[in-house]
């Protein structure tokens, strides 16, 4: 924690900009001290006097003097952030929340289904699975974008494809001239991965819809409701279960989650909203 | 805790003097605007304070929660605080704040420091309004635990009992400069009888309400209907969780210098769990309106294993449009 007031920031330096795609930047930050965080965690980025939003960091969580954001430009604040230049000051709180318990896909074949820009969080989480990839069996990253240049972190494909137990398959929902991979909505990639179901666990990161639709065909490949985790968003905004803007039935999202198994919220009303 | 003192009036009155100009602020409900609320007592107006009478239009949780704070800095604390004549209901209420505000990992300073710099002397209710129904949801009309001290009057005297260790360490300090006699039993029966007036009083005007067990079923397995029934009149004002003793969400407001601005909010006002991209879960009011009655008394009291609807009433009283909170849970029931 930066400081013992939840609601004080800790300082950090834009320090590069990132295009992704037409729509999504990465914002490599400088934070004033380092700042640790658990691959999943989140945190609250501010633009001073402006607003402030939730994300979780796309970098390694094994580094902690350097920071990377990548923001979607998608209302009001997102699309402020898209403005900054490297040498802006941002402000930091946090880390919040519970991330990816990742000593428990210890000896299994971890499956990751993500969308758009839910690839930030994974990659962090890719970051986190390569360090411990001696006590995973496979590591298996479906990617779906909605179309060839809306798909981010190109070199990361590359790279994750040479190492070790690693693989990645990827599709876009709108062909264009080009594109020699998938194309189809991220769930039919699933037809491909040919996975140990018993001995695996899903993760599901992305826009509500395909969360929905991921995880509805995850359970028809027979994962089991305790097998899936999700990374649900919510508007969090205090970060530590108090404002009450992230309430996801008797859960503080913030605190709780963000990542929750489908067995801990599959009774909450319009979960997929 | 739980040793019972007695003081009479006139040497409380001298204490009460005493503290406001040395050390504390103290705030007690006196008659305003047609019913009581709390003003901030000294030397002149100490003897218009009302004991013993539901229940001060403000509810408790404002001395900790007020509607707009600066919340990037500590607060300085000047002088202490004494609230006198918070009511039960309200004292219940606050238990529930301080699950959601004080946690091991990430604690509210300003509201924690609020906290521990105030006195609460809670009062029994001898008197009570319309729509009370604490009872309803097992909460007795007078202190039992949660305030520092509970104040109970019986003719000339005032009757003290502790509550917590604050409140013990706080009559100890008025022990060196007032007349405050030790008892030795714990009860005083004409107390004890008045109690029991009120309690039936309660329960016998609110026996077609159902208890919080019942409520939290009938609200869980209701359909949308109802809640379109009841919503059809609600302006999104935000009244009924403005003046609850439990509602306690907030606004973070952002100012140059990252400055950080917490703000009364409510789940009632539209866009309050929008997300970027606009998906919005509560873009309804009537799912906005059935969400308050979730939280109250389905998801707060399974999170916090805590009663989140006191039974104060204020909701009701509150309201422009007239809805009935109490009229609602007797239909569904």
């Amino acid at each position: 924690m930066a400081s013992d007031n939840i609601y004080k920031v800790l300082k950090a330096t834009v320090e590069e900009v990132i295009d992704e795609s037409p729509l999504i930047k990465t914002f490599v930050l400088t934070p004033e001290s380092p700042f640790k965080f658990s691959t999943g965690e989140f945190i609250e980025l501010t633009l001073n006097g402006f607003g402030e939003a939730p994300f979780t960091p796309s970098s390694s969580p094994l580094i902690s003097d350097k920071l990377e954001i990548t923001i979607m430009k998608t209302g009001y604040v997102t699309e402020k952030f898209h403005m900054l230049k490297p040498g802006e000051v941002l402000g930091i709180r946090g880390p919040f929340g519970r991330g990816y318990p990742v000593e428990k896909f210890y000896g299994k074949e971890v499956l990751i289904l993500g969308g758009g820009c839910g690839l930030a969080p994974i990659r962090s989480l890719l970051y986190a699975l390569e360090a411990v990839r001696d006590n995973l069996k496979r590591v298996v990253l479906c990617y779906g974008s909605k179309s060839p240049a809306d798909c981010i972190y190109k070199p990361l494909f590359n790279r994750l494809n040479k190492i070790e137990k690693f693989e990645t398959y990827r599709t876009v929902d709108k062909y264009e001239p080009g594109w020699d991979e998938s194309v189809g909505v991220v769930t039919t990639l699933l037809d491909r991965v040919n996975m140990d179901i018993e001995n695996s666990v899903a993760i599901v990161c992305g826009p509500p819809i395909m969360m929905k639709f991921g995880t509805i065909r995850l359970l028809e490949m027979g994962y089991k409701d305790a097998q899936i985790y999700l990374s649900m968003e919510k508007n969090m905004s205090c970060g530590a279960g108090k404002c009450g803007h992230c309430m996801m039935g008797e859960f503080f999202v913030c605190k709780d989650g963000p990542v929750f198994t489908y067995e801990e919220v599959k009774h909450t009303p319009d979960l997929w909203k | 805790m739980n040793n019972l003192f007695k003081i009479n009036r006139d040497e409380w009155f001298r204490l009460i003097q005493a503290l406001s100009v040395s050390s504390y602020n103290i705030y007690a409900p006196v008659r305003k605007n047609g019913g009581i609320d709390y003003t901030i007592i000294n030397d002149e107006n100490k003897d218009e304070i009302v004991y013993n009478e539901a229940k001060p239009a403000t509810p408790l949780k404002m001395f900790f929660l007020p509607v707009k704070l600066n919340v990037t800095e500590p607060e300085k604390v000047l002088r202490k605080t004494i609230i006198i004549g918070a009511p039960a209901c309200d004292v219940e209420g606050l238990k529930l704040l301080d699950l959601i505000y004080i946690d091991e990992k990430f604690s509210d300073e300003t509201y924690l420091s609020r906290r521990e710099n105030t006195i609460i002397i809670s009062t029994d209710c001898y008197v009570t309004q319309e729509h009370c129904h604490c009872t309803t949801y097992g909460i007795n009309p007078y202190p039992e635990n949660g305030c520092d001290i509970s104040l109970s009057t019986e003719k000339d005297d005032h009757y003290l009992m502790t509550w917590s260790e604050k409140g013990d360490l706080f009559i100890k300090e008025l022990g060196s400069s007032a007349q405050i006699e030790a008892l030795e039993n714990n009860k005083i029966e004409s107390i004890s009888a008045r109690r029991e007036k009120t309690i039936n009083e309660l329960s016998y005007k609110n026996s077609n309400l159902p208890g919080t067990e019942k409520t939290k079923e009938k609200i869980n397995k209701s359909g949308q209907e109802i809640w379109k029934k009841y919503s059809s009149k609600c302006v999104s004002c935000g009244a009924c969780s403005a003046i609850c003793p439990t509602c306690s969400c907030f606004l973070l407001i952002d100012k140059p210098g990252f400055q950080k601005i917490k703000q009364q909010d409510t789940c009632q006002y539209p866009a309050f769990e929008r997300v970027a991209g606009g998906e919005d879960p509560l873009k309804e009011l009537s799912k906005r309106f059935k969400n308050r009655y979730m939280c109250k008394y389905v998801w707060k009291p399974e999170r916090f294993n805590a009663i989140a609807c006191t039974g104060c009433g204020r909701c009701i009283e509150a309201c422009i449009a007239k809805i009935s909170k109490n009229e609602l849970i007797m239909e569904l029931a």
